[in-house]
Formats: C-alpha cells, structure tokens, sequence
C-alpha cells in the first residue's frame, strides 16, 4: 500500500494474527494493485481478458454492485480518467475537454463482462479498486482477527478504520475525524466493533498552472474532480468494503445526495459529513457516540431522518 | 574509516557519523584558507555520498560538513582560541547539522532528543581531532625550521 | 603559507574551555527540554509518527500489544508492553530500529530513516484518539 498501515491487536494470539493479517493484505495488494504489473487487476488491464482468482471475481462483482447501489457515484472504470489527470502521481495534468469525452465513453458498468472468474474489458476501458481495496483489506483483518480469538484490536489501512470489540479496558476506541482544515480532530467518535473510513478532496489535490485546485476524487459523470459542498464524507458501518465505497460516493453526490442517499438506506450506515460552510452533519445514531473537541471549529447539527 | 566504529552502537539515528572527517577540514582550513578548504568538503560529501549511494547521506555529510565549517571559519577568527577550541566548536556544530539533517529527512523534530548525547560526543571527537591537527602542525613546523 | 602555519595556536587556551562549557551548556539546556517533562512518567505512550504526521499513539499501561507500521515500502512490526517499546522485526536495509532495543524512559525514541518512522516516548495524553480517520 503507498500509505502507511498500523495494526494493533491485544491479548494471547496477537502476534500471530497480526503476522496472519500483514500476509494477508500483502497478498492482496499483489492481487489487486494497478501499479504492481503481475497483480491480477494489471493483467486484466493490459490483456482486456483475463481469468482472474475467486477473491478477486468476488470483488469486481461487489463493485458492481456498490456503483448499481449508488447510482454511477462510485465507479471503478473511472480508472482511463484518473490515469489521464494523474492527480495521485508525480505529474498530474489538466486534460482537455475533448480527451475527458473520448474517455468517458470507456466508462461504466458495461464495459465489465464477468463470466464466472472470466473477466473481460472492452477495448479503452480499464478498473481499479483503489477505491474498496483497503475496505476489503479491513474486512479481511476483521475475519482473521474473529478466528485467532482476537477480543480487543484498533487497524488502520492508510485511513480506513477497523475497531475489534473494546479497549482492553472495557471503554470503546476513541476514533478521531481530521479537520480537513487543520492538523486537529474536527470529532471524535466513540466506537466498538467497526469500520470508519472518511473521503475528502483535501486529502490529495494538485494546483494547476493557472491555480485552480483540482483535488483527487473524480466525478465518473463528467470526468472532472468533484467540485463538492462537503469537505469530507466519514462512514461507520459494519462492513469496510461498503464503507470505503460510500465514503467515496457520498463525497461525489454532494451535502444533499448524500443525506437523500443515508435516508433510503439509514438502516446500514452511519456517517459524518463536514460542510465547506462549516457544519458538521452527523446522523442520530451516533448522538451518544460523537464528542466535539476543546475549541472545535464547526457547527454541530443531527440529521433528522 | 568510521564505518569501523559505528555510533549508531551507542546513538541509534542512522545517518549520523562521528565526524572525525573533520580533521581533513581543519587542516584545510588552517593550511589552505575557507574557500580550498570549503571546495575540499563538499568534493569529499559528493564522493563519499557516490560511494554511500543514497541521497540522504549527502544531506547528513553536507549539512554536518557546511555547519562545522561555517562555526570553524567564525571561530578562528578569535585569536586567543587554540585549534582544540575550534575544533571542539565544529564538532559540535556537525552534530547540530546532522541532526537538523535527520530532522529534514524524517520530517519530525523527535530527533533533537538525541542532541545531548551527541554533543557530549562531540566534546571527545572536537577534542580529538584538535589533538590529531596540533600533532600534524608540530611536524610540519618542525620540517619548515630544518631547512 | 609558511607565516599562516606558524601562527597556529597549538596550545589549550582558557577560552577554549569557554567553547566547551557552551557546547556543555548547550547540551543540558536541549536535554531539560527533552527529557526535564517528569509530570506523567509512570503512565507513558509511544508517539508512533510517519514523516510528520503522528499515526498512532499507544498506552504502555493496557497490557501487552503487538503493532505492524508500513511505509516507504518497509514494515517493521513494534511491541509494546507495560515496561516499554521495541521494534521486534524490519525489512529496513539499516535494521538500526531493531538494533535500539527496547525503550522505557519518557523522551527516548526509535527511529527507522528508511521507513521515515519515529516511536518516540512521552507521557501519556490520556485524551488522546486510538485511531484517525481522514
């Protein structure tokens, strides 16, 4: 992974489920990494027709799934995109217009044809699964932790956020959310077994020749980063993968499309939004949970359902 | 040479080096002046960094290297300082380089912890390579009046 | 070059003892500053920090734990108990993390340059986040 990861795990087998969990998302990053050329997801893209593992046959079809689920916001054939802006890399660049057209007719869920572990792309189309990997990645600790008897764990994979049970002192894990306009927490919330995962514009962004700042989420409709009203999307749920999706999704939909998109689907998720105006929008499961810190910046309001 | 007595034994921040170097720059700097002698280190930080391999070996070399030699040039300016009080002044003032170099590298000002360690260090390797240089100039002045 | 040479002054003088009391000096004033902070030193934590960003901070007084940290391609997995901190294992060229041993007392750390990785020891901040999201 190109961020750093921590895993914590206490009790009698921490050691080896923490040597079990490390094996694990190695192997996974050598499977699903776009920039590591024998990876399972490198072949795919460079062969268009690939026979890929069960794991990650599973994979490509939950993403599919995530992008049906939020209708095109998450997307992971957005990848041709992301590629050309380059916005992750050491040479980002703006695109013009009509290369950002041509490309878009390679995006979408029909340009993906799974048949079994049989995977083929159409010609100019490529996926990535940046966008859930480190989500799975967590799930996949989550299991093994569950199995080696794990009762007390905190992992964190480049910002996505397992917690195991409690505290080995019975408290919940105290999870910050960062303030994406300072080095402070803009809350922290009071979790036990569960995923976090925040997405923010201001977590990568490059500032062109003319100074217009283009950060690194892209809108799979227009082809251009998201030009959102939220500053970052945090998801808490029971499942990582879902988590990493939406946090992804809702940052493209907007303050609105994402409040629509938790109403119908409340039951799953909870989540944190944070305003460019400065409200921080949370959802009311988490009443009891959230905490503002000493001399928070933002304007905390529940989410009626 | 220092490769044989590696301080990281004793201080463990990687990178850092005793700086008995330094000896080859206050040499320079009393026989040949600030300019050759500044000349002389950084060849020698370029060299030892092509060796080394890696660039942030040049930043530990360099910025030890420069901070010593800067201090050394201002203290020899005092007359009444011996070559052991400038020599001890640049050794101190390397390790204050390198670590502002660890500082650069890591990005986290933990390091500084590590400075009063290596400034104790200093004291012996300032004191030392004062020792070596008076030893060097009682040769030569006495190879000079021969003649 | 010769007059330069011969006015080499070869002999200790008072003020060089002068230059040695301030590099003295100077390393017990940074040395106060470091490690003078005695308040919390029977309750600490190990500051983990990647680049200038601090990832993680671990209580030594919660029982024992083990903690994996990758970065710049290098992982080194860190063991903590009520006494103190170690690196157990790097893939680091250097190993100069796995070779510092354990640490105990309030203001030591272990530094991994490859990694970019600083544990550093400080007394316990009882309020602060076991993870950060964002």
């Amino acid at each position: 992974m190109d961020t750093y990861m921590s895993l914590t795990a206490y009790g009698k087998n921490a050691q080896t489920a923490l040597t079990d969990a490390s094996r694990k998302i190695n192997e996974l990053e050598r499977m699903l990494s776009t920039t590591i050329p024998d990876s399972e997801v490198a072949k795919l893209n460079e062969t268009l027709h690939f026979r890929v593992s069960d794991e990650t046959a599973a994979l490509l079809r939950t993403s599919l799934q995530y992008t049906q689920s939020t209708d095109g916001a998450f997307d992971m054939t957005i990848a041709p995109i992301v590629n050309a802006w380059g916005i992750t890399t050491d040479a980002p660049r703006v695109p013009d217009e009509n290369e950002i057209a041509f490309l878009l007719n390679y995006v979408g869920s029909t340009h993906v044809h799974l048949d079994g572990n049989t995977v083929t792309l159409d010609a100019g189309s490529a996926v990535d699964l940046g966008g859930i990997a480190k989500g799975y990645a967590s799930d996949c600790v989550a299991k093994i932790f569950a199995s080696s008897g794990i009762a007390s764990g905190c992992i964190s994979l480049g910002g996505n956020v397992y917690v195991c049970g409690n505290k080995p002192d019975g408290k919940a894990w105290s999870v910050a959310i960062q303030d994406p306009q300072s080095n402070n927490y803009a809350a922290t919330v009071a979790l036990s077994d569960a995923f976090a995962v925040t997405s923010g514009g201001y977590q990568r962004y490059f500032t062109a020749e003319n100074g217009t700042v283009y950060q690194h989420i892209i809108d799979p409709k227009t082809g251009y980063p998201v030009q959102s009203d939220l500053m970052s999307v945090t998801i808490i749920a029971d499942n990582g993968t879902m988590a990493d999706a939406y946090s992804t999704a809702l940052y493209v939909m907007g303050e609105k499309g994402a409040v629509d998109f938790w109403r119908a689907n409340a039951d799953s998720f909870d989540m944190v939004l944070i305003t460019a105006d400065g409200r921080l929008l949370y959802t009311p499961n988490l009443q009891n949970k959230i905490s503002e810190p000493e001399g928070a910046s933002y304007d905390f309001q529940v989410i009626d359902r | 040479m220092e490769n044989f007595f590696p301080i990281t034994l004793l201080i463990p921040l990687p990178g850092v080096k005793l700086g008995l170097g330094n000896i080859v720059t206050v040499f320079a700097l009393y026989e040949l002046g600030a300019l050759p002698a500044l000349a002389i280190l950084v060849a020698r930080c370029l060299l030892g960094s092509l060796f080394a391999g890696n660039a942030s070996a040049l930043i530990f070399s360099l910025l030890g290297g420069l901070t010593a030699m800067l201090t050394m040039i201002l203290l020899k300016q005092l007359p009444k300082l011996s070559i052991f009080g400038v020599s001890i002044g640049g050794a101190a003032a390397h390790n204050v380089g390198q670590i502002a170099a660890a500082m650069i590298t890591l990005g986290n000002t933990m390091v500084l912890g590590y400075l009063p360690f290596l400034l104790a260090v200093s004291l012996v390797t300032g004191a030392l390579t004062g020792f070596v240089s008076s030893l060097l100039f009682r040769a030569m002045q006495q190879v000079k009046l021969s003649h | 070059m010769t007059s330069r040479s011969l006015t080499v002054n070869l002999k200790p003088t008072v003020l060089d003892g002068v230059v040695v009391a301030a590099v003295i000096a100077m390393s017990v004033l940074v040395a106060a500053v470091f490690y003078g902070n005695k308040a919390n030193d029977d309750k600490l934590t190990a500051v983990v920090s990647v680049g200038n960003k601090v990832v993680d901070s671990l209580p030594l007084f919660e029982g024992e734990s083990v903690h994996t940290y990758s970065n710049n391609g290098y992982t080194l997995q860190v063991s903590v108990t009520d006494h103190g901190v170690c690196v157990q294992e790097s893939n680091c060229p250097t190993q100069d993390c796995v070779h510092t041993g354990i640490i105990t007392r309030n203001g030591q750390s272990i530094v991994c340059l490859p990694a970019q990785i600083v544990i550093h020891l400080k007394g316990a901040d009882l309020g602060a986040p076991d993870a950060v999201v964002g």
